[in-house]
């Protein structure tokens, strides 16, 4: 980048913080139409069984109660976005303890609550599936027709086991992770009412308009103009308001009612009902030669994708693609499965299928590296994939990897360079110190999977631009980082920039706001909408010039033409209003990809993220509590484009990570979850964190808008396998299983004396 | 509104001013706030106490709002987010110490509660204080920045 | 989250008249204090009452005096007070401190000891301090009051000595004289606000000129239906010198009093081993403090 970047790059205020802080910026959960209906949803008393019966005759006559829905009122009772496996309301089976059985439509709450408890459903309870790798034995019951393995593959490279046989050092472990609950602080919620064109439109937090509008649309078989769906402030999705939760519902009670309805989950449904991330089984075998280079890696994966398929099957791609880590490896053997059973749902969560896969294999990492005689960072560094490599796919890497560097950093920082005379320092007895270190690699965009996105930019009568995409604000900026885009590609000021996200009413498809992917995915279809916009505005100005234009260039008060003239934004936009010329333009971007490999759904991505985090721990070996006093989160970025923005999405996910790797304890017991709130279910307080360091680096991706890469996931990736890391140094025992509870810890510690 | 619902009415101070509010005894006063009255700054994260995203200031100390009955505040003070004033707000958005903003309420409130009775605290005093609210976005870093800020130690 | 549209509340102004609704309807109606244990139990329907006689109002249970070396403190003061107060910083720093580990700033600053104690959860973070004070509590009627010790209150899991119209209006301890050190500990899942998988307060009495430890008493929480005393580690710990070896084997004795149960929390296993390592980690700390 030549030129002094205006608005990129710069420190700025995002522009709904002040309206959420005082209070003022409306969620989901905060509206309240006039004549709303209260829905409540009447859940699965069993993890599994078939129903036999449901009677709501009783119900639908209490007073108060203006509907109660069953299946009888789906037209197309299932759904999906890679199996249509998932019905609005169960039919013929209840999967898990979450699974929604019947809808109650009431005027008060205390009317809604009544009704839902007079409605009578006869189960007749199966067993229980709880063990993914039982799930798939041939005598365990079919929690689905087509059986327990929603899919199963095998990708290889080279031989594996020629190369573990060669290998120098071979170290074997089988990890295990829990299913993480997303716990935003704000519970799957909607409202749905009839607009004033006649539409059924839902507000609801989620993550893609268009996608919920598809699946309203084809289960309650309605015409796709007669619905829409606008997404606003989300209070946190993390993946976890991915799938739909109460959008058909909502639009099931307005379509029968012509009511407006709301909907909103309690935090003990949101815990049981939502979706979690994918517990896992992960077994490697991995072999190193005595240089320290990687020869092998032979992969089991086990997905337990719990009742339904969700986004599992990409989940498990991800593993896969993700699974050796950002190193090179000539041969390798990957085997795996996703699984149902009657646990819970699982589907995204930020990191979506990498994180366990990381946890087990920057662990294998550091036990070579022990076994080696070689420092942790050096070994990596050793084996760590460069720009022009060819990854383990056999796909050659041309785009941004930035992983050595931010290697490079984490080996210069001072919590890495004095981290043994740290272990020296005075402390209470039963106490022990530790550094770990881990790294990361996550492709971002849908990867071999087409994808793609428009953005749409209007010329406003007052002469500003509205920038339109149907991203998600969840919380993670991109609102804000569209704009900044939109003003420095747009050379004008910050504010003359509105942007208006998440309406299928009103803003084009600009795809679905996960993967990390939205700033490079609209940031380019944004690129391309300003092209089209200068197009335009060339047009304008032959009108008004009438003549051919050469050359335009738009600065923030006027458009300057050929040698000089300039044009004033509100009669540019008068005159294209008045020719019919339009003065919205819709610019389009379609994520660079190549077909998936044989076995897989997206693999090869592109184009990838990659970190590196540092963790310090304290242990107290009385308790085996682990303290976090430190965590380095280190990301190659691209590009920073806010970077109050950028850190706080570092930070963020550094806490959360370390929720994940040390309190977050979802204990699923025969089918039933038994931390349904958050005094059970424990995320990490302003106290469990202690420092947290954002370190971006800017290794420049071509591709992206101004060289920016994904940023959403890459930093909880690497966090719970630098702390397990950590741990192992201070107290010399690995866990091998998440999350490293105290009591879990304090037994490690204990069976090795 | 039918059902067998009581209603009384409750008068209390509400973010300077009096205030009389028609509502079943035992509605909690976020359920006050929020259903009856639609005063949504406030928000519900739990219900039961564990989140801090319902705190107000009762009778100038932070409590959770679903914890309390609607029948608890009558001839009290009640200060909400919309009634603690712009520079705590100001603060927490200038740190960029908000990314979706639902826990951010609740902080605040909590934070004006804090800087009430001690205006200077140091990093330790700010952690104790909003110990009893959770964050699952920011990490906590900005947020205890934006306190600072808003105490004058830039 | 139920809304309790038609529940009955009756928010009496005095003592007086609280206790004669109390009369009136006894049995059908449950006391609310500062409500953070019980709003959570009614909203889930874990309990369900059609009438809540609300005591919040009732400022003439707010207070901490000291009469005559002992320290009353009326049931409905909330924990900040508590925790803040010169009087129960002087007199019993083990419940100032406890009071701090109740939870949050916004739990503390509403819940009321009173509150607190009849909840009667084996792991309430006030009941092992008031143990090891040796609290007594007030329990009013209309025909008068009486007074019953702490751990005399207790029956079993939840099991209160207390009547349908009773109404604990008081919680006092007699101030701990010169030579007593204490320490309150509570073990949670996090550093931050969380229910004790065990927790304890120890209180020594310490004879400086001979070195020895003069008296003990040892209370633990969440390992038992009920708070219990570690009789035979107090035994122990009396007439004891305070050495490593004795705090190892003082509290390896905790074992006999308790008997923890497995839940969501914590394995009975796991809380044997933690009683025994925070009471060691106490005492280390306290032995500490003497200048051991």
């Amino acid at each position: 980048m030549t030129a002094e970047l205006r608005w990129v790059g710069k420190n700025i205020a995002r522009r709904d913080a002040f309206e959420k802080a005082t209070g003022s910026a409306k969620f989901a959960s905060d509206m309240f139409p006039e004549n709303l209906l209260y829905v409540f949803t009447l859940r699965s008393r069993y993890p599994h069984a078939i129903i036999r019966r449901i009677d709501v005759s009783k119900a639908e006559k209490m007073p108060g109660v203006v509907g109660v829905y069953t299946h009888r009122d789906i037209p197309n009772n299932r759904f999906g976005v890679f199996h249509k496996d998932r019905p609005v309301l169960c039919d013929d089976r209840v999967r898990y303890i979450g699974d929604p059985v019947a809808l109650v439509a009431a005027e008060s709450r205390e009317e809604g609550q009544e009704a839902l408890n007079a409605i009578e459903v006869v189960y007749e309870p199966l067993p229980v599936v709880t063990d993914p790798v039982e799930a798939m034995g041939p005598s365990t019951i079919k929690i689905h027709d087509h059986g327990n393995i929603c899919r199963q593959t095998r990708i290889t490279r080279g031989d594996v086991e020629d190369g573990l046989s060669k290998s120098d050092t071979v170290v074997e472990n089988t990890y295990r992770t829990p299913a993480q609950i997303h716990a935003y602080l704000e519970t799957e919620a909607g409202i749905s009412y009839i607009d004033e064109q006649g539409r059924i439109t839902v507000v609801a937090g989620g993550q893609s308009p268009y996608r919920d509008h598809h699946e309203i649309v084809s289960t309650l078989n309605l015409p796709p103009e007669k619905v829409r769906v606008i997404i606003p402030h989300v209070g946190g999705a993390f993946g976890g308001k991915d799938d739909i939760s109460v959008q058909i519902h909502l639009a099931l009670v307005t379509m029968k009612t012509g009511r407006p309805a709301r909907l909103v989950w309690t935090r003990e449904e949101s815990t049981i009902a939502g979706t979690k991330r994918h517990p896992s089984i992960v077994k490697m075998r991995t072999g190193a030669s005595k240089d320290g280079v990687l020869l092998a890696n032979d992969v089991e994966i086990i997905y337990d994708t719990g009742a339904y398929a969700g986004l599992g099957p990409a989940v498990l791609d991800v593993a896969i693609e993700n699974c050796n880590g950002p190193y090179k490896i000539p041969n390798i053997d990957i085997k795996a499965w996703l699984v149902y059973t009657n646990n819970h749902f699982a589907s995204a969560f930020r990191g979506f299928g990498a994180p366990q896969v990381m946890f087990a294999m920057e662990q294998q990492m550091d036990q070579l590296a022990e076994k080696l005689g070689l420092d942790p960072i050096e070994f990596r560094l050793r084996n760590a994939l460069r720009r022009g490599d060819v990854a383990v796919f056999g796909n050659k890497l041309e785009t941004s990897v930035g992983i050595v560097q931010c290697l490079e950093k984490a080996r210069q920082h001072p919590l890495w360079r004095e981290r043994q005379a740290a272990k020296q320092e005075k402390t209470l007895p039963w106490i022990r110190r530790g550094v770990g270190v881990a790294a990361a690699i996550k492709g971002y965009t849908l990867g071999a999977l087409p994808d793609k996105g428009r953005v749409a930019i209007e010329l406003r009568m007052d002469g500003g631009f509205t920038v339109k995409g149907s991203f998600t604000e969840i919380g993670q900026g991109v609102v804000q980082a569209i704009a900044q885009l939109a003003a420095e590609l747009l050379h004008t000021s910050l504010d003359k920039i509105e942007v208006v996200f998440a309406d299928t009413g009103k803003t084009p498809d600009t795809s679905v706001t996960s993967a990390s992917r939205q700033l490079f995915l609209a940031g380019n279809a944004l690129k391309d909408a300003v092209a089209k916009m200068g197009e335009r505005i060339k047009s304008a100005a032959k009108i008004l010039l009438r003549r051919e234009v050469e050359s335009l260039t738009l600065s923030e008060e006027h458009v300057v033409v050929d040698k000089g003239e300039m044009l004033d934004y509100r009669v540019v936009a008068r005159v294209l209003e008045e020719s019919g010329l339009g003065r919205e333009v819709v610019g389009e971007f379609d994520v660079p990809r190549v077909d998936p490999i044989p076995g897989s759904l997206e693999i090869p991505h592109l184009f990838y993220m990659f970190g590196v985090a540092l963790a310090a721990v304290e242990v107290n070996t009385m308790t085996g509590a682990v303290n976090v006093t430190h965590i380095v989160n280190i990301a190659d970025v691209g590009k920073v484009v806010n970077p109050q923005t950028l850190t706080g999405q570092l930070e963020g996910a550094a806490a959360q990570a370390a929720g994940y790797a040390l309190f977050e304890d979802a204990k699923i017991e025969d089918g039933i979850l038994k931390t349904t709130n958050l005094s059970t279910y424990l995320i990490p307080s302003i106290k469990d964190v202690g420092v947290i360091e954002a370190v971006p680096v800017e290794d420049h991706e071509e591709a992206g808008p101004l060289g920016a890469k994904g940023i959403g996931e890459i930093g909880f990736i690497p966090v719970a396998p630098a702390i397990a890391n950590a741990v192992y140094d201070a107290v010399g025992v690995r866990p091998l299983a998440l999350p490293m509870t105290p009591e879990k810890v304090y037994w490690l510690i204990k069976r090795r004396i | 509104m039918g059902g067998t619902r009581i209603l009384r009415e409750f008068r209390f101070r509400l973010n300077g001013e009096e205030v009389s509010v028609k509502a079943p005894p035992a509605y909690t006063l976020l359920e006050a706030l929020r259903y009856v009255m639609h005063l949504t700054g406030t928000k519900d994260g739990c219900s039961t106490g564990d989140c801090g995203a319902c705190t107000v200031l009762l009778d100038g100390r932070a409590v959770h709002s679903c914890l309390t009955l609607i029948a608890q505040v009558e001839g009290r003070e009640v200060i909400t987010v919309e009634g603690v004033g712009e520079n705590i707000p100001a603060a927490y958005a200038e740190e960029g110490a908000v990314q979706c903003g639902y826990c951010t309420p609740g902080l605040v409130t909590a934070s004006a509660a804090l800087l009430k009775q001690n205006p200077k605290p140091t990093v330790d005093e700010i952690k104790e204080a909003l110990r009893g609210n959770l964050c699952r976005c920011t990490g906590y870093v900005k947020i205890i920045k934006a306190v600072q800020r808003a105490s004058g130690d830039v | 989250m139920l809304a309790l549209g038609d529940v009955e509340v009756y928010s009496p102004r005095t003592v007086g008249e609280a206790l004669e609704i109390l009369r009136r309807r006894a049995g059908s109606l449950r006391v609310i204090a500062g409500g953070t244990d019980l709003v959570v139990q009614l909203k889930t329907g874990a309990a369900r009452w059609r009438e809540l006689l609300n005591i919040y109002g009732l400022d003439e249970l707010r207070y901490i005096k000291y009469v005559d070396g002992e320290v009353k403190i009326g049931a409905l003061t909330d924990f900040t007070t508590i925790h803040e107060s010169p009087i129960v910083k002087s007199t019993a720093p083990v419940l100032a401190q406890a009071a701090f580990e109740i939870g949050s700033y916004q739990i503390m600053n509403k819940a009321s000891i009173g509150g607190n104690i009849v909840n009667a959860s084996p792991a309430a973070d006030s009941l092992p301090a008031l143990y090891v004070l040796e609290a007594v509590l007030k329990l009013e009627t209309l025909d008068g009051f009486r007074t019953v010790p702490v751990k005399e209150f207790y029956k079993g899991y939840k099991m209160l000595d207390m009547r349908s119209d009773e109404l604990l209006t008081e919680v006092s301890y007699r101030a701990l004289g010169d030579g007593w050190v204490g320490e309150f500990f509570k073990h949670g899942l996090r550093r931050g606000d969380a229910i004790a998988v065990v927790n304890g307060a120890v209180l020594l009495k310490w004879n400086s000129v001979d070195g020895v430890v003069e008296d003990a008493r040892v209370a633990l929480g969440a390992v038992a239906p009920t708070v219990v005393r570690a009789v035979e580690c107090e035994k122990m710990l009396r007439g004891s010198r305070l050495d490593e070896k004795t705090i190892r084997e003082c509290s390896e004795a905790v074992l006999t009093s308790i008997s923890p149960i497995d839940d969501v929390r914590g394995s009975a296993a796991y809380r044997r081993e933690m009683c025994v390592n925070y009471v060691y980690m106490t005492l280390w700390s306290l032995a500490r403090r003497l200048g051991m």
